[in-house]
């Protein structure tokens, strides 16, 4: 597994696909902010380092993540297109640490340039506004709110070109960002505001969010007049956890029903 | 080690029978498969590889069963692999790409690692571009990086599919000798479609048509099936009757050597047979 992991982290952090992406959508982010198009919700309550740092990683959640998945789409299937998977599957090593490895390694190449805007706006803000104090509680934020919908996205993104074609899935993906995670839950029926979609909504209202009492400030949860309400709860420590667990077992899932199709197609 | 094939059935969905009752028994040593396309030579190899299940009978590598998960396993720390499709990555180097697939191969020690690559690079003649991504070498040199591939590990089983399609008569040459001197203590499977490299390179082989075994034994048992059957002819007019293997322009018109139960011309003469030859004949005296 620590082989396939450095290998695969190498491969993607050296593509220069990858610094080309993120770096049009990181254009495309500081354009939309600038223009005032995104305004992560955090911005509206009471300024504190906690939720500057949590509009960071909103900002930085809002279009990175589909860069993300895009780029990962390939990792999987390129092997096979490439005819390097006969070579490797007759290599004593278990397909399931390859598998591992692989997901692992190309995840956390895939998220450097994520991390590298995140950390920086923070390094900047510690600097300017928070004190060094934030640094550390920045890898907090960043762990409990971006990492668990990155680790569910990156197993969806190996996964899904096994279905559907790649040039298809990406478009598809996109859609997906857009209407799982993005739209207001009133728009039409969306897993989007629920502990299903990867955004990090849960964990930022439920687990680091404290709120003072604001009664212009509604509690996160059901959406009036939205649909799949059930799905929204109102956040809460134990929401947040709910949706870090819901993320983890559908990251395990996921990666378990491609292993079960790389068995099925030996 | 030995290779123990009993009864063994591939059938792909949709009901294509790749490999239908195979029965065949490969000593230690350079060994030969022969067939046309089709004939189920790959779908054997990636069996024995342990990247195919068989439908049915039972494959033996070394005393290990390859219907198990743990036989598998067991041949793949034995086995070197080279694959019909050898693919690479484009963005690699020839020794980037060595060093992944010998850790993948369990080689964890760096030193060893590095040392065994440099060495092998050398057996396949790639030192002086060992450096160079491998999307810029040629088809031969990226063929010889797969034989490399293949040995690292120092493998009991080599089983090489159709490694000289592509190449040029220089690189088959030289890759044919190389197997050839790996053979030794080995067993050293290679399937192919070219009669020539089987001629050159093994003493035993067997031959594959439509998923069944038709032959199995040494070369010159394959030469005998055309004793008496091959002929040469030289005519002006028109080709004789039987399988023609070859049509050479001369001045007193063209020299056919044929294939053929019967004399195909008056003035046809016999001539010794070809493993080649063996292997027509067989084709025509048992055609599936």
């Amino acid at each position: 597994m620590i082989a396939t992991l450095r290998h695969e982290f190498g491969m993607q952090i050296r593509r220069p696909a990858l610094w080309i992406v993120y770096g049009l959508a990181f254009v495309l982010l500081v354009i939309s902010f600038r223009q005032g198009y995104l305004i992560p919700d955090i911005g509206r309550v009471p300024r504190s380092v906690t939720t500057d740092l949590l509009a960071v990683v909103g900002t930085v959640n809002v279009l990175m993540p589909m860069a993300y998945g895009c780029l990962l789409a390939d990792r999987l299937v390129r092997d096979g297109r490439l005819g390097v998977s006969e070579v490797l599957d007759a290599a004593p090593a278990s397909r399931t640490g390859r598998l591992l490895g692989k997901y692992l390694g190309a995840c956390a190449a895939t998220a450097v340039p994520i991390a590298l805007v995140y950390f920086g706006r923070v390094a900047v803000y510690a600097v300017t506004e928070g004190g060094p104090g934030a640094l550390p509680l920045s890898v907090l934020v960043f762990a409990a709110t971006a990492l668990p919908g990155l680790l569910f996205v990156g197993a969806l993104a190996l996964a899904g070109p096994l279905l559907v074609p790649l040039p298809l899935f990406r478009v598809l993906f996109v859609g997906y960002w857009f209407w799982g995670s993005l739209i207001p839950a009133d728009m039409m029926p969306t897993l989007s505001h629920t502990v299903l979609s990867p955004g990090a909504h849960y964990a930022e209202f439920g687990l680091l969010y404290t709120a003072p009492s604001d009664p212009y400030v509604l509690p996160y949860g059901p959406w009036p007049d939205a649909v799949l309400n059930v799905l929204r709860p109102v956040a809460s420590p134990g929401a947040a956890f709910l949706w870090m667990g819901v993320m983890a077992v559908l990251t395990v899932a996921v990666l378990l029903l491609v292993r079960l199709h790389t068995s099925r197609t030996a | 080690m030995r290779i123990e094939i009993s009864r063994l059935t591939k059938t792909y969905r949709g009901g294509v029978h790749a490999l239908d009752g195979i029965d065949l028994d490969v000593p230690t040593g350079m060994y030969g498969l022969l067939g046309s396309n089709g004939a189920g030579k790959t779908t054997l190899m990636r069996v024995l590889a342990g990247l195919l299940r068989p439908t049915s009978g039972t494959v033996r590598i070394g005393g290990h069963d390859v219907t198990t998960s743990a036989g598998r396993l067991a041949v793949r720390r034995e086995l070197g692999y080279l694959p019909q499709d050898l693919g690479v990555y484009p963005d690699m180097t020839a020794r980037g790409f060595l060093d992944y697939v010998a850790l993948l191969k369990g080689l964890d020690s760096r030193p060893f690692r590095r040392r065994r690559i440099g060495e092998l690079l050398d057996v396949v003649g790639l030192s002086g571009v060992a450096d160079r991504r491998l999307g810029r070498l040629s088809g031969g040199m990226v063929r010889r990086v797969g034989v490399a591939q293949a040995l690292l590990g120092d493998p009991k089983l080599l089983v090489v599919d159709e490694p000289t399609t592509g190449l040029d008569p220089e690189e088959r040459i030289r890759l044919r000798i190389m197997l050839g001197e790996l053979a030794g203590e080995r067993t050293v499977l290679l399937s192919t479609n070219l009669v020539e490299d089987v001629a050159e390179t093994c003493r035993s082989l067997a031959v594959l048509a439509a998923g069944r075994l038709l032959f199995d034994g040494s070369t010159s048992r394959l030469v005998a099936r055309a004793e008496g059957l091959v002929w040469t002819v030289t005519t002006p007019g028109p080709a004789p009757s039987g399988r023609i293997v070859s049509a050479l322009p001369t001045d007193a018109g063209t020299r056919y050597r044929v294939v053929a139960p019967e004399r195909p011309a008056p003035e046809a003469e016999p001539v010794e047979p070809t493993l080649e030859e063996g292997y027509l004949a067989l084709m025509e005296t048992t055609r599936v």
